[in-house]
C-alpha cells in the first residue's frame, strides 16, 4: 500500500520504518503491517518470524451496515503485536477513538496506536487522549500546527486514556 | 438539504451564502456576488446553467461563499422570479418577519 | 444554579479561542469548508436559509438574569433584536455573522455561558424538568445530575465522531416533563425500597423520520455508577451504530434493528468492564460540590394562601384567569410557578425580543431569586414567585405581552422555525400556528377545549415534535407546494406515545378548517372532564378521521 504521508509519532516527524503490506506478498523483516484477515489466517506462522508485526483495523468492511472490524478480534494476538494502525476512513468515522481506548484500557496494549486515513487537526488532541500515539498526516503539515493543535485544550472534564483524571476527580486532589 | 432540483429547469440563476456573514448572494453577469435577486445573472437552458454555475465555482470560491447551486427560475411577462417558495423566501426573507431580511432593504431603500 | 470554577472557566476559553482561530483558517482558505463544518456546528454554527444561525446552550434549561441579559445584549449588538427558544430549553439567534462569533463567544464566556456541543454528531444539550426544585413529589433535583453528565460528555474525546447526534433528556418527578423516552437516552431517578437514590435509564427515543418510543434498558443503576453505564451505551453506540445511511444513524434504529434483549447485554457487557476500573465513579465531595449550588433558594415562612393574591384575583378578571392557567402549585406554601407563555395570539412561537428579554431577567432578579428556566415547549418560567407578587410580576409581564393565559391550551403551540429561517424545510410552520392562534383567539373557547398540544414540524425532521402533539401538523412539499399532514395521539411525557397520521395530506387553504373539525368532533364526544387526549385514547382514530374526510 503506498504511503502518502509523514509520521508523527510522540510529537515529532519521523521516517516511518513500518511498511504495509498486502494479503500475499511473503513478509520480510521490517517491521509489516497486515490486515487482519491476514493475520488470522497466518497467526501461527506468524508466530515464528522473528520481527515486528503490525496490524490495520478498518473501519468499514464489504457489507451494508459499514461496521467494519471489532477491536475485540484482536485479543488473541496480541501479545505478537507492536502496532495497531486504526483506520479513519472519513474523519466523520469515528469508531477508532472508542477502538484505541479498548485497546489501552481494558486490553492494555502498550505498543505504537496509530492513525490512518482522513486525520483531521482537530482531532489530533482527541486521538491522544484516547491513546493514539502516532499519526499518518498528509504530508503538508507542519510541526508547529500539530504542536499547538495538542495544547488547545488544556485540561479535560473526564477521564480517557491519557493520564488527565479529568475536573471531576481533579477538584478533589 | 431540502434543496428543490432544478431538473427539467428552462431558466435557472445561482446562489450561495457569504462567508463572512452568510448573506444570501446571487450571481452577477459580471461573476460578482450580489444581494438581491434582481442583480441575478439568469441563465436560458441546460447547458447555459451548466456553465452558469461553472462561473460560480472557480478554484478559490470557498473565500467568498458557501455552496453555490442553481435554481429555478420563471419568467413572468417582463420579468424573471424564483420558481420554488424556498427561493422566493431566501430572496425576500422570512414572511413572519416583514420588517427583516432583504424585504426589508429594499422596503428602505425606495 | 451551576457557577463555573477555574476549570469551567478556562475551558470555554480556550475553545473560544480555538474557534477563533479555526474561523480565522476558514477565512484565509487553509481550512476547506468541508474540514471546517463540523468544527463549526460543534461550536453551534449552522448555515440556514437567509444567514447563520448560533444555538447557544442553556444547560437543564436554567439561566440567571445576568445570562439572560446578556441573550438581550447579543440580540441587540450581534443580531436583529431576537432571538427564539427552542425544544431543547436552548437559545438562537438567526442572524449572527460569522466573523463577529468568535467574539460574541468571548462575550457569552463572560456570564459562563457557551454554544459548545450544540450541533455536531456529539453529545447535546442535557435537558431536565423545568419546574426543577420547585414542584412538589421531585426525588431529586434532576440538574445535579444534569451538571455531572454536562461536564463529562463536554469535549468528551471518544465521542465526538458519533454516528449522529446524541440528547439526553434527565427527569426526578412522575409526571414527566422533559418528554425523556423520546430521548436517546432517558433518565428517570427514582428510590428503592430501601431510600437510596438510582436511575433508571431509558434508550434509543426519538422523533424525526422513524419516532420511537425510548426501551427501558437498566431498572436501577446507583449513584456511583451512572457515568459508567452512560459510558457504556456510548460506546456501544460509537462503535457498533451504523453509519452507512446517515439516516438509519440515530441510536433509536440501532435499538430497533439490534433488538432490546441483545441491546441490553452490549450494554451490560461493556458497562461490567468499565465499571470495573471504578475511573467514573464521581467523589461524593464532588456530587457535594455540584449539589451545593442547587440548594433550595431561602424561602421566606409564609401561609399557604395570600389575601393579595385573592383579592387581585376579585378585582381583575384577566388576571384571575392567567393566574388558573399559566400559575402552578409550589413545593413550599406561599410561593407559585409562573409560566411565561411566549405564545400571544398570532405571534411566533417561542420568539422573544430583546425588551422582552430583559423585562423577565428584571423580574426574575427582583421576584423569582434570580432565576428563569426554558422549557422544551418554548415558553419561560419564574419557578418561585411569592403568591404576594404574582399580580406585581403580570403586570409586568403583561405590559410586555408575555401574560398570555393559554398554557397547555391551542394556542400554545409549539412550532419549528420552519421554511422561513430553516435550510431543512419542505414547508412554513409560524404562519400556520399564527392562524391557529387566531381562528382560537376567544380564550374562553380555549379553556372551554382544555389541554390540548398542538405541534409543528416544517419537515420530516420533526424539530417542532409532531409526532408527540396530541395534534401534530407535518408540513410537506408536493410539487413545490405546501401540504399539512395530520396526526393524533400523540404525547410526550409518561405516557409518552407517538401520534397517528389521518390520511390526505391538507392544504394551505384548509389546514386550519381540518383542526376545528378536529377540536368540534373532540368537544362533541367528550365525556365528563376528558381532555383532548383522554376522548382520543378513548374513542381511537376513526371518529376523526371520518369527520375530516367526510365527502
Amino acid at each position: 500500500m503506498p504511503n502518502k504521508y509523514q509520521l508523527m509519532r510522540e510529537g515529532a516527524l519521523c521516517q516511518d520504518e513500518w511498511i504495509y503490506s498486502d494479503e500475499a506478498t511473503a513478509l520480510s523483516e521490517a517491521p509489516t503491517i497486515i490486515s487482519l484477515s491476514r493475520l488470522k489466517a497466518e497467526a501461527d506462522d506468524l508466530r515464528a518470524r522473528n520481527a515486528k508485526l503490525g496490524v490495520q483495523l478498518l473501519a468499514d468492511g464489504n457489507g451494508k451496515t459499514q461496521l467494519g472490524e471489532d477491536v475485540q478480534e484482536l485479543e488473541p494476538y496480541l501479545d505478537m503485536l507492536s502496532l495497531v494502525s486504526i483506520a479513519f476512513p472519513t474523519y466523520r468515522n469515528g469508531r477508532g477513538f472508542s477502538a484505541a481506548r479498548v485497546l489501552r484500557e481494558q486490553f492494555n496494549f502498550d505498543g505504537e496506536i496509530r492513525a490512518s486515513g482522513e486525520v483531521l487537526h482537530d482531532q489530533w488532541a482527541m486521538m491522544r487522549r484516547c491513546g493514539i500515539t502516532a499519526f499518518e498526516l498528509a504530508p503538508t503539515v507542519r510541526l508547529e500546527t500539530f504542536t499547538e493543535a495538542m495544547s488547545e485544550l488544556s485540561d479535560a472534564y473526564q477521564p480517557a486514556a491519557d493520564d488527565q483524571r479529568g475536573a471531576l476527580w481533579q477538584r478533589h486532589k | 438539504m431540502a434543496q428543490h432540483s432544478s431538473k427539467g429547469a428552462r431558466f435557472q440563476a445561482v446562489t450561495a451564502n457569504r462567508l463572512s456573514d452568510g448573506e444570501v448572494v446571487y450571481l452577477t453577469p459580471d461573476n460578482q456576488w450580489a444581494e438581491t435577486f434582481a442583480a441575478a445573472d439568469i441563465s436560458d437552458g441546460p447547458e447555459a446553467g451548466d456553465a452558469l454555475l461553472a462561473r460560480a465555482l472557480p478554484a478559490d470560491f470557498e473565500l467568498h461563499v458557501l455552496e453555490p447551486y442553481l435554481f429555478e427560475v420563471l419568467q413572468d411577462a417582463s420579468h424573471f422570479k424564483p420558481a420554488s417558495v424556498r427561493e422566493i423566501i431566501r430572496a425576500a426573507g422570512p414572511t413572519v418577519r416583514l420588517d427583516l431580511g432583504k424585504q426589508d432593504d429594499a422596503k428602505r431603500e425606495s | 444554579m451551576y457557577r463555573y470554577d477555574e476549570f469551567d472557566h478556562q475551558l470555554v476559553s480556550e475553545r473560544v479561542k480555538q474557534f477563533r482561530g479555526q474561523v480565522e483558517r476558514r477565512v484565509s482558505g487553509e481550512l476547506s469548508e468541508d474540514a471546517f463544518k463540523p468544527l463549526r456546528l460543534m461550536n453551534g454554527v449552522y448555515l440556514q436559509l437567509h444567514a447563520y444561525m448560533l444555538r447557544v446552550a442553556i444547560p437543564y434549561g436554567t439561566l440567571s438574569s445576568k445570562q439572560l441579559r446578556m441573550q438581550a445584549h447579543i440580540a441587540r449588538k450581534y443580531d436583529r433584536g431576537y432571538g427564539h427558544f427552542t425544544t431543547r430549553q436552548n437559545i438562537q439567534f438567526n442572524w449572527p455573522a460569522l466573523d463577529k462569533i468568535p467574539d460574541l463567544l468571548e462575550e457569552l464566556a463572560t456570564v459562563e455561558m457557551h454554544a459548545i456541543q450544540t450541533s455536531g454528531n456529539c453529545i447535546r444539550n442535557v435537558t431536565s424538568d423545568q419546574y426543577a426544585a420547585a414542584i412538589d413529589g421531585e426525588v431529586e433535583d434532576p440538574r445535579i445530575i444534569s451538571e455531572i453528565i454536562r461536564q463529562w460528555s463536554t469535549f468528551h474525546p471518544e465521542f465526538t465522531y458519533l454516528p449522529r447526534k446524541f440528547k439526553i433528556a434527565v427527569t426526578g418527578h412522575d409526571n414527566d416533563r422533559a418528554a425523556i423516552k423520546l430521548h436517546d437516552i432517558g433518565i428517570v431517578i427514582k428510590q428503592n425500597e430501601l431510600g437510596d437514590v438510582g436511575y433508571e435509564i431509558h434508550v434509543g427515543g426519538g422523533q424525526g423520520r422513524t419516532p420511537f418510543i425510548a426501551k427501558k434498558m437498566a431498572d436501577f443503576v446507583p449513584k456511583a455508577q451512572l457515568l459508567a453505564y452512560l459510558e457504556a451505551v456510548m460506546r456501544v453506540y460509537n462503535m457498533l451504530g451504523r453509519r452507512d445511511n446517515s439516516y438509519k444513524a440515530r441510536i433509536k434504529i440501532m435499538v430497533h434493528e439490534t433488538g432490546e434483549v441483545e441491546m441490553r447485554r452490549l450494554i451490560e457487557a461493556e458497562f461490567a468492564k468499565i465499571d470495573a476500573s471504578q475511573m467514573l465513579a464521581v467523589p461524593p465531595a464532588e456530587i457535594d460540590r455540584i449539589s451545593a449550588y442547587f440548594a433550595s433558594p431561602e424561602f421566606e415562612t409564609l401561609p399557604a394562601s395570600s389575601d393579595v393574591l385573592e383579592a387581585a384575583k376579585t378585582q381583575d378578571a384577566d388576571f384571575a384567569r392567567w393566574v388558573r392557567a399559566n400559575v402552578v402549585a409550589h413545593k413550599q406554601d406561599g410561593y407559585a410557578i409562573v409560566n411565561i407563555s411566549l405564545k400571544p395570539i398570532g405571534g411566533v412561537p417561542g420568539d422573544a425580543s430583546d425588551v422582552q428579554m430583559e423585562a423577565v431577567a428584571d423580574l426574575a432578579e427582583r421576584y423569582s431569586f434570580d432565576e428563569i428556566r426554558v422549557t422544551h415547549e418554548q415558553n419561560l418560567v419564574l419557578p418561585h414567585i411569592r403568591l404576594d407578587d404574582l399580580k406585581t410580576v403580570y403586570d409586568a409581564l403583561h405590559a410586555h405581552d408575555l401574560a398570555t393565559a393559554n398554557l397547555g391550551l391551542i394556542s400554545d403551540t409549539i412550532a419549528c422555525p420552519g421554511l422561513d429561517y430553516c435550510n431543512l424545510a419542505n414547508a412554513r410552520s409560524i404562519p400556520l400556528a399564527q392562524e391557529i392562534s387566531e381562528r382560537f383567539a376567544d380564550l374562553d373557547r380555549q379553556y372551554d377545549i382544555g389541554e390540548l398540544k398542538i405541534k409543528i414540524s416544517g419537515c420530516i425532521n420533526a424539530c417542532g415534535h409532531h409526532h408527540v402533539g396530541h395534534i401534530g401538523i407535518l408540513g410537506v412539499d408536493k410539487k413545490g407546494t405546501e401540504f399539512y399532514q395530520i396526526s393524533l395521539g400523540g404525547s410526550a411525557d409518561e405516557n409518552a406515545s407517538i401520534g397517528k397520521i389521518t390520511g390526505r395530506a391538507f392544504t394551505e387553504e384548509t389546514i386550519v378548517d381540518a383542526i376545528e373539525t378536529v377540536v368540534t368532533t373532540y368537544t362533541d364526544m367528550r365525556e365528563g372532564s376528558e381532555r383532548f387526549i383522554d376522548t382520543y385514547r378513548r374513542v381511537g382514530l376513526d371518529p376523526f378521521k371520518e369527520r375530516l374526510y367526510a365527502e
